[in-house]
């Protein structure tokens, strides 16, 4: 009873507290608010990510319907060809479709069948092609868009999709029968390595927010302090006024409850509206799961209470006043060493993680965890011993100094946001880079050589040579390595189980074979035999049917196409043969080369095109431009960006949450330093004001307050740093990489300098209020 | 209008913070070395007038000459440089900076003016010694008693060898034994160095260490230096 007394009566003083006490409580409320609105957030992230997978899930094709041949044609059925494209960067996703029947399956969120000419567009996509912004995209989508797809049909709020009707859409020329929608099945799991990034993003962004939420708690600590001594002199024992200060805590922290639920559910109906590096969200989806959420409504006052109670041992609470104890006990380091050491240890006995294995995350996270808080355990006592190292200097600086000197605990707890940010940053950063190298080599493309890569099945070698031409003709391409292929067979008669030897013709000028063979040199008319490097099996199988100064089918379709005529050519007893290079793509083509001298490609009875493009880069909207044309050759042409796979696009997904969560991160860490200083110079306004009286330039007491700042901040970044780059090289290790790049601490260093400069700017308009003289009045 | 030989003096000040008047139409003079104490009620403008004539406050009308330079019309870096070179200040209580040591705090004014540190640690060493308290040189200031505070004020107030001294109940925080030894010390230190005291207080008992008085009453200074 007697707990719920003096928990009562601190939670009377929060509330009564008059406007000093409601400014506390409010500063408080507001800080937590923020605090728990982003934990909200984070909450909600499994949510959402559910969400998104679940409607993309319910607009794939029904697994039924994927082999063709099994789905027959019917009243519900559909044709359709994926007619994706990207638009300044931003990927555009639809579908080219054609009833079958009078009853065509409607994908979701769409309500009618889009006829040909017609398209069902999202919200985004139909305001971006009705704007001016979008008139190049309108060339390549020239469709009339007639309905909305609706929420139900879509991944986010911003995602540019369509559905657009056909009419000459037909198997042969790429159209997939499709007899339902919805695919049942998971998603494609995670990485092994990309894990460990999840699980490092999670503790590198969460626990700045934790330390803020115990550094709000702890705003105005020193007023409540003497509130606390006024009521020993009136009887109370330490104990009562500790239970009074949890009473308080427990008030402003339930109230910053309410406010970041508050924050959470306003901030939630705006989200569909906000777009950061193409990312959004439907205001439904950003829904917390019960367990962390009921964790949050139960933590974040029990942390409160806890913090506070942790904070009050250093001070002796005495009716006469309060005596502090932090200027005078020594920090121990005994019990902080060993936390970053153990975690360090914990990662390195869990292990390499290899490609494939799945990975177990709890290791990892808590060696992470360990690591990371340890350093924030460590900065107080490294802090205490650099300043109580630093002597002399000019006033300014002695002025911080002995500021540091005498309380450096509310420095610190705000740098140590700081500390595990940039240390878990530098760790991540190096993961990235040793990891983002290597996923380049598994790409092995060149963007050096040709930025964009194009493939379609043109049937006829005239329409695969207007299609290279026309990419030449393109503005702002500056080559292309283009051929026109086809597969080539030895003339003769097969039995039933025998395979005629084939390999592949490619068409090309000198230019395109000398990028795609080594080829010393080239000569219209050449012709050469490429075998692929050290490979003597595949290159006898190419020499079957590649016989110098023999005959070659040029028309395999001759075989099973009745009625098919035989086209033969005889490929010149002069050539050459030459080794493979890979392409700007990575792959190696094979079999035989020959220049348009030699075979005139438009002859060629059946035909694909593939074609790398190079283009001047300076040239704005040049992508564009390409796609343009590929779409005005065949709508549904792939126009792949190269590097551009699978599973980079997941490894961006991820650094793209790491920047976006690294910007709120270092955002709430500055305001949380900012609210420290202002509330420091509220407490000081007397003194300011006798300095001044003195004759103190202002300049002078501005530097103080910028050191007063910058020296907690350099010592927090060199820990932060070190303990950055070894966490980092600990992680590439376990992901079986070497360290690339060591000075990717310098980025976040410079954040840390730049912090410190606009936290010491916006808090000198109060400064300059506190330097007023109304501060020695005192009736 | 000005007394003759007032080294600061003024005439007919008005000063009001919003609608509450806090001085109105005050007048006042001291002379080099002299001591003059500025007594009167509770709320009755005294630390106005001191704020005032420190330079601290612009009144918003009258006349204010110190060394026979218009103070009023002065701005703030000029003020502010007069009241590092020429004034020093004794106040209450919160006066000293709780992070520096004693010895720092009394160093301080002459760190402000360019003196170097050494130098300035050495005169400052000085003073504590005159003012008996140099035994707390190495001490934060919420490491010493309040007398003894006080007195390591009044050798800050005195470093600088400042021509006035401008002191606001500097005994109001001590009891009487504490309080009049910072008198002694505070008057024979000013007047050994041939500084003016400007002293702030509403006790006739400390009043008594000044040369003359006067009283301000609502806002209002009766000074017989004025008088025609």
């Amino acid at each position: 009873m007697t707990w719920l007394r003096d928990l009562g009566i601190g939670m009377r003083f929060a509330a009564a507290g008059g406007r000093e006490g409601w400014a506390r409580t409010a500063l408080t409320a507001v800080g937590v608010g923020l605090g728990v609105a982003m934990l909200l957030v984070a909450s909600s992230v499994p949510h959402l990510l559910d969400q998104r997978s679940e409607r993309d899930r319910a607009r794939k094709e029904a697994p039924v319907s994927r082999a063709t041949e099994d789905v027959p044609k019917s009243d519900s059925t559909v044709l359709r060809v994926s007619a994706a494209t990207e638009y300044r960067g931003l990927a555009v996703e639809g579908f080219l479709m054609r009833a079958e029947g009078a009853r065509p399956v409607l994908p979701p969120g769409v309500a009618a069948f889009p006829e040909s000419g017609e398209m069902a567009a999202s919200p985004a996509l139909r305001d971006l092609l009705a704007s001016s912004e979008g008139a190049l995209l309108r060339e390549r989508l020239p469709y009339r868009v007639t309905s909305t797809i609706a929420d139900a049909g879509l991944r986010s709020p911003g995602e540019l999709y369509f559905y657009a009707g056909s009419d000459s859409l037909t198997p042969a020329t790429g159209g997939h029968r499709l007899a339902g929608y919805g695919d049942e099945r998971g998603g494609e799991p995670l990485q092994p390595v990309l894990v460990v990034l999840v699980i490092l993003i999670c503790v590198v962004l969460l626990a700045p927010v934790a330390i803020f939420i115990a550094t709000a708690v702890r705003f105005g600590g020193d007023r409540r302090d003497r509130r606390l001594a006024a009521l020993r002199l009136v009887g109370a024992d330490i104990r009562t006024t500790r239970r009074i200060a949890a009473g308080e805590a427990l008030f402003g922290s339930v109230l910053g409850l309410l406010t970041g639920a508050v924050l959470f559910l306003v901030g939630r109906r705006f989200v569909g509206r906000v777009e950061v590096w193409g990312h959004s969200a439907f205001p439904s989806d950003l829904t917390p799961s019960v367990w962390p959420a009921t964790l949050i409504g139960v933590g974040v006052p029990s942390a409160a209470v806890l913090v506070t109670l942790v904070a009050m041992r250093a001070v002796v609470v005495e009716p006469l006043g309060v005596v502090r104890g932090g200027g005078s006990h020594r920090r121990r380091l005994w019990w902080r060493l060993p936390m970053p050491v153990v975690g360090l240890a914990v990662l390195v006995l869990t292990g390499r993680v290899d490609e494939f294995t799945p990975v177990d995350p709890y290791p990892i996270a808590v060696g992470a965890v360990l690591v990371l808080v340890g350093l924030a355990l460590l900065l107080p006592w490294l802090v205490g011993a650099c300043v109580d190292r630093l002597h002399g200097g000019p006033l300014p600086w002695q002025l911080a100094v002995r500021r540091l000197q005498l309380n450096s605990g509310a420095a610190s707890r705000a740098v140590s946001g700081i500390t595990v940010a940039v240390a878990g940053a530098v760790a991540l950063q190096m993961l990235f880079a040793a990891v983002g190298d290597e996923f380049e080599q598994i790409t092995g493309q060149d963007p050096s050589r040709a930025q964009f890569h194009t493939f379609s099945e043109t049937v006829s070698g005239d329409a695969a040579t207007r299609t290279i031409e026309a990419f030449r003709s393109t503005r702002g391409v500056e080559a292309v390595i283009g051929t026109v292929e086809t597969y080539v067979t030895r003339p003769g008669k097969y039995g039933k189980d025998e395979v005629a030897p084939t390999t592949t013709l490619s068409v090309g000028d000198c230019a395109t074979l000398k990028e795609l063979a080594e080829i010393g040199s080239c000569e219209e008319g050449d012709s050469f035999v490429v075998h692929p490097r050290g490979d003597k099996e595949a290159s006898d199988w190419i020499d079957e049917t590649a016989r110098k100064g023999e005959e070659i089918e040029l028309n395999p379709t001759r075989d099973w196409l009745p009625g098919a005529k035989s086209v033969r050519w005889i490929l010149p007893a002069d050539t050459r043969t030459v080794t493979a290079a890979p392409d700007p793509l990575g792959e190696e083509r094979r079999g035989i080369m020959t220049t348009v001298g030699a075979i005139d490609p438009r002859t060629l009875p059946s035909a694909r095109t593939t074609a790398q493009i190079k283009v001047d880069e300076g040239v704005e909207d040049v992508s564009e431009y390409v796609r343009n044309t590929a779409a005005r050759i065949d709508p549904g042409m792939r126009v792949a960006t190269l590097a551009s796979t699978e599973r980079e696009r997941q490894y961006a997904s991820v650094q793209t949450g790491l920047r976006l969560g690294a910007v709120a991160m270092l955002i709430l860490i500055a305001a949380s330093m900012l609210i420290s200083q202002l509330e420091q110079l509220r407490e000081r306004k007397r003194l300011l004001s006798v300095l001044v009286a003195f004759g103190t330039r202002r300049v002078t007491l501005g530097w103080s307050v910028l050191w007063q700042t910058a020296v907690p901040v350099a010592v927090g970044l060199l820990a932060a740093t070190a303990g950055g780059l070894g966490l980092g090289a600990v992680l590439t290790w376990m992901m079986g990489k070497t360290v690339t790049q060591w000075w990717l601490f310098l980025p976040m260093a410079g954040a840390g300098a730049v912090l410190v400069v606009a936290v010491t700017l916006l808090s000198l308009p109060l400064l300059w209020r506190a330097m007023r003289p109304d501060g020695l009045r005192t009736e | 209008m000005t007394p003759a030989g007032s080294l600061l003096a003024a005439h007919d000040l008005r000063k009001a913070y919003g609608s509450t008047p806090a001085l109105d139409g005050a007048s006042f003079s001291v002379h080099p070395g002299e001591v003059v104490a500025v007594l009167g009620p509770s709320g009755s403008g005294k630390s106005t007038l001191l704020h005032c004539l420190a330079g601290i406050v612009v009144p918003d009308s009258g006349t204010l000459t110190y060394a026979g330079r218009d103070l009023s019309g002065m701005s703030d870096a000029e003020r502010s440089s007069l009241r590092r070179g020429d004034f020093g200040f004794v106040f209450q209580f919160g006066q000293l900076v709780p992070e520096l040591t004693c010895l720092e705090n009394v160093a301080l004014p002459l760190r402000l003016n360019g003196v170097k540190r050494k130098q300035a640690a050495r005169t400052a060493l000085e003073w504590l010694e005159r003012l008996e308290v140099d035994d707390t040189a190495a001490k934060r200031p919420g490491e010493v008693s309040g007398g003894q505070g006080q007195r390591v004020a009044v050798a800050r107030a005195l470093v600088a060898s400042p021509k006035v001294v401008f002191a606001d109940e500097p005994t109001g925080a001590l009891d009487s034994l504490n309080g009049e030894r910072v008198m002694e010390l505070l008057t024979e230190s000013a007047r050994s160095a041939g500084t003016a005291v400007v002293l702030v207080t509403h006790e006739a008992r400390v009043a008594a260490y000044s040369d003359r008085d006067i009283v301000v009453r609502d806002g209002r200074v009766r000074d017989p230096e004025f008088a025609v």
